[in-house]
């Protein structure tokens, strides 16, 4: 068995996971890192991405994030971004309709702003989907 | 006579009551508002928190670190986010977050040298009636805020910030002490300011994918997370000036339904007397 670390998982809006892991695999925007115990300081920022926990049953629960940050130091990690979903709470139907909106506002190609942020939308929303089949 | 003055009484007391139904009602309905808004911006306080400490961190730990979020240059103008509430009747809520903004104003020089930007109904109000430069308006964003939508508001800040069309950003809005206490606050938050961590040497962490694009990438992010629990502690103090200003009148409602009650039974008794006495005199007069 593998030594076990803190993990806290936190947004906005409330603190979505609190507890001790054994492995941590999160996407950052150099690639997907795994993070084991005692892992050296590391500060990484996290596009729109998936993320698998292992629990204590020792099975990998995967979830959605859509951007933040990780830090890792003093065998604990703190992942704190914008949103995060389980892979068996995203709701599909409205991932799929926020993906299909984001991409009807591409092909308006309106503002260089108004396309970017509605190519995060798309990101965010294909993530989002990718994962859900990931359970 | 008597009797008119009786109706008139009755009358007054039945208006009276009628609007202390109105006080009492919207007293219970600020205070379970501001429940609500107290624990949505105690939950949201842990994540703020955590990527405040980490800027400063990167900043301590790289000295002479440029960002584009921390210059400061001398041209242009202060933007300044005014968060008032949607609703009067609040006591002296809304008042005392202006009266703190237009100090400043004065301070740097009247409104030619300020932009608004204004969130909620009354501030949007206030400051189009004085002619002010609006950069955006936010009316009834306050209740149900959402993380997307302080998000839109915290670009409204950040591009005239990187575009250099304003010099600073400074936030006022009303801390949540306790129930019967708000503080109207004024809070400068560009360019960004970290203060060094108080713990010793630590080990330096890796940045992914370096220290600088770590920062920029927090830093709109923090600054929404600001935003967000400013709003939602102007809110949270919003209900809770209201719900002791609807105490207060409800308070006056009852004292004023006794006082007039007294009257009522006075007259009342000085008509029962009246009528005595004129059976009296009509019977000894036989």
């Amino acid at each position: 068995m593998a030594a076990p670390f803190q993990l806290n998982i936190i947004t906005p809006e409330r603190t979505f996971f609190s507890g001790e892991t054994t492995q941590l695999t999160v996407r950052t925007a150099a690639g997907d890192i795994g993070i084991l115990a005692h892992h050296t300081s590391l500060v990484a920022a996290l596009p729109a991405g998936p993320m698998k926990v292992r629990m204590e049953n020792g099975e990998f629960r995967a979830a959605a994030v859509s951007g933040g940050l990780l830090k890792v130091g003093g065998n604990k990690a703190t992942i704190l971004a914008t949103a995060v979903e389980w892979a068996d709470e995203i709701d599909v139907e409205h991932a799929k309709r926020s993906a299909e909106d984001a991409r009807q506002r591409l092909a308006a190609k309106e503002s260089k702003d108004s396309m970017d942020r509605a190519e995060a939308k798309l990101k965010r929303a294909l993530n989002r989907i990718n994962v859900s089949s990931m359970k | 006579m008597a009797s008119g003055n009786m109706k008139v009484i009755k009358r007054r007391i039945k208006s009276v009551e009628s609007t202390m139904q109105i006080t009492k009602a919207m007293e219970l309905v600020a205070s379970s508002k501001l429940r609500k808004a107290k624990e949505k911006a105690d939950n949201s306080r842990p994540y703020f928190k955590a990527l405040y400490d980490t800027m400063c961190e990167i900043q301590s730990e790289n000295e002479g670190f440029l960002s584009p979020f921390t210059k400061r240059s001398k041209n242009g103008k202060t933007l300044l986010i005014v968060i008032a509430g949607d609703r009067g009747l609040a006591g002296g809520f809304n008042a005392n977050i202006f009266k703190l903004a237009q100090q400043r104003i004065d301070e740097l020089g009247g409104k030619d040298n300020v932009e608004i930007l204004a969130v909620g109904k009354k501030s949007v109000e206030y400051y189009e009636k004085r002619q002010f430069t609006i950069e955006g308006k936010f009316p009834g964003v306050a209740e149900g805020l959402t993380i997307y939508q302080a998000d839109k508001l915290c670009e409204c800040v950040i591009e005239p910030f990187l575009k250099g069309r304003i010099k600073s950003a400074e936030l006022f809005y009303t801390e949540y002490v306790s129930p019967i206490t708000q503080t109207a606050r004024a809070m400068k938050i560009l360019p960004v300011e970290t203060e060094k961590p108080a713990e010793g040497k630590r080990a330096l962490p890796i940045y992914e994918p370096s220290p600088a694009a770590v920062f920029n990438s927090i830093v709109p992010k923090y600054l929404t997370g600001v935003i967000f629990c400013a709003v939602l502690d102007s809110f949270a103090s919003e209900q809770a000036s209201r719900r002791s200003a609807m105490e207060n009148a409800s308070d006056n409602a009852s004292e004023m339904i006794a006082d007039l009650s007294l009257m009522y039974n006075r007259a009342r008794q000085a008509s029962i007397t009246q009528e005595i006495t004129e059976i009296v005199g009509g019977a000894s007069a036989d």
